[in-house]
């Protein structure tokens, strides 16, 4: 598979994560590192289903999924600062 | 039920060209439909003379015969009692206004009277079919009668009604002494079908508005020209999928009859795509990048159009309000295309409400979406004469 072994990175563009802000992240492909482009895999959902999620507890959209690591509130430093972590 | 549905659409068209040197038409033409009824009432008058006084004329007697036809519902005996109250012109002992009018049902049956009008044609494989008519004579004026008719359509036959502006056009002419008469519209309505079997009603009516009036010298009509095509068609239909279901243990049971719909699909809103994608394990792949101010489309193996749902409902109905001259390139844009390509469009709309929409942090208030979707309706049904039934599951 040509995606295995990168980082996913699902970035949720459903209604709540949309008007929570989650429009910026579709800019996260520019805006990170370009050298990270073979190592990172980023998409787009339709829902990740957190929005739905009473129990979402303090998370709050928008969400964006790395691997398996659900993350409330992201913005594109976030979601970089949290790859970082993983890259190195 | 969703889907199961047999009966046909009936598309309609008209075209009109004024007499020449009159500010406003002479002809008349109406039509209503019925939806509970499965029915379209259509009528084409023609006024005495031409002017005003002939469009007052032609449109008393129109939108009387509509409304009294619609009410009654025996075509025959409502079109009789027509005839014999039309007033008679005092001066020229004719009717101030003749008619044409046919009860359409969508099964394929209709019921035509015409009164004074030329006769209508049939037109079933391009080729205009002949049609007997029983003749009924007024009993209180016995120079007035009417052609009665009751027929069946098959799938694709269209009806042509007109004024006698088409069938009169050119006449005393150099070279229609005697009009382009029923002969030649039914030599030109064959050959437009020759050329383009599948030409739309509004194409067909606008064709013969416009041959008609070249028959005319200088193309000055003597007369008011109108021309109505009425064509039975299998209808184009649409079902869109927006809001998962109440009951949750029922997600299986919809996404199913969905993907089943003999028609197209749509689908709006982001947990409505997962569930189908969920229960159908068909997955969906989502565009990145949003065009205008909505997200952009994601795409699964036999839906026709997968949005996400209220932002992009609000704004389809923003557009079908405005009527851009040219639909934005947005999910919204895509959508209303789909809605204005389709004749029947059915709505299963999921009654669950996502709390998280109505969270007083969001910087803007998201309509609940079977609100958006009630007004979709209705400006589909009023404006768009679409066939719209809604669904709350
Ligand atoms: S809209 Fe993002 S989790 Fe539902």
């Amino acid at each position: 598979m040509e995606n295995e072994g990168k980082i996913r990175v699902r970035i949720c563009l459903g209604t709540t994560c949309f008007v929570m802000g989650a429009s910026k992240l579709q800019e996260l492909e520019h805006l990170m590192p370009p050298e990270w482009k073979d190592k990172v895999d980023i998409s787009a959902d339709t829902c990740l289903g957190m929005c739905q999620n009473s129990n979402s507890g303090f998370m709050k959209a928008p969400f964006v999924k790395i691997n398996d690591e659900m993350i409330g509130g992201a913005t594109v430093e976030k979601v970089i600062d949290k790859l970082k972590e993983l890259i190195v | 039920m969703i889907g199961d549905d047999d009966t046909l659409f009936i598309d309609i068209g008209c075209s009109q060209q004024k007499k020449y040197n009159q500010n406003t038409y002479g002809d008349f033409y109406i039509s209503k439909r019925y939806p509970e009824e499965r029915r379209l009432i259509a009528v084409l008058s023609d006024g005495l003379g031409s002017g005003i006084k002939a469009n007052i004329l032609a449109e008393m007697t129109a939108t009387m015969i509509l409304k009294f036809v619609a009410a009654e519902r025996n075509l025959m005996k409502a079109a009789e009692i027509v005839m014999n109250s039309l007033p008679v012109c005092q001066v020229r002992k004719i009717s101030y206004a003749t008619f044409s009018v046919a009860d359409c049902s969508e099964t394929g049956l209709v019921k035509i009277v015409e009164e004074g009008n030329p006769e209508f044609l049939h037109i079933r494989n391009g080729r205009v079919i002949p049609e007997e008519p029983k003749i009924i004579v007024s009993k209180k004026f016995p120079n007035r009668f009417m052609r009665t008719y009751t027929i069946q359509m098959d799938i694709d036959d269209r009806l042509l009604f007109c004024s006698d502006g088409v069938t009169q056009s050119g006449l005393g002419g150099p070279i229609y002494k005697l009009g382009w008469r029923r002969e030649g519209l039914i030599d030109f309505v064959e050959k437009r079908f020759d050329a383009v079997p599948d030409i739309s009603c509004r194409q067909l009516a606008q064709e013969v508005v416009v041959e008609a009036q070249t028959k005319e010298p200088e193309r000055q009509a003597k007369d008011d020209i109108s021309c109505m095509v009425l064509h039975w068609r299998q209808p184009r239909s649409l079902l869109v999928f927006t809001g998962p279901p109440y009951y949750a243990d029922r997600d299986a049971e919809y996404a199913n009859l969905f993907i089943n719909y003999q028609g197209r699909k749509a689908i709006c809103g982001g947990t409505t795509a997962n569930l189908v994608s969920r229960e159908l394990n068909r997955p969906i792949t989502t565009e990145m990048f949003a065009k205008g101010s909505l997200p952009a489309n994601s795409y699964m193996e036999g839906v026709d159009l997968i949005t996400e749902g209220v932002l992009t409902l609000s704004k389809a109905v923003e557009y079908l309000e405005d009527a851009p001259q040219e639909m934005p390139d947005d999910a919204a844009g895509k959508l209303v295309t789909l809605f204005l390509d389709s004749d029947c469009i059915t709505f299963m709309v999921g009654a669950k409400v996502n709390q998280a929409h109505f969270d007083p942090d969001l910087p803007l208030e998201l309509e609940l979406r079977k609100n958006v979707v009630k007004r979709m309706e209705k400006i589909l049904t009023q404006k768009y004469l679409k066939q719209v039934s809604l669904h709350f599951i």
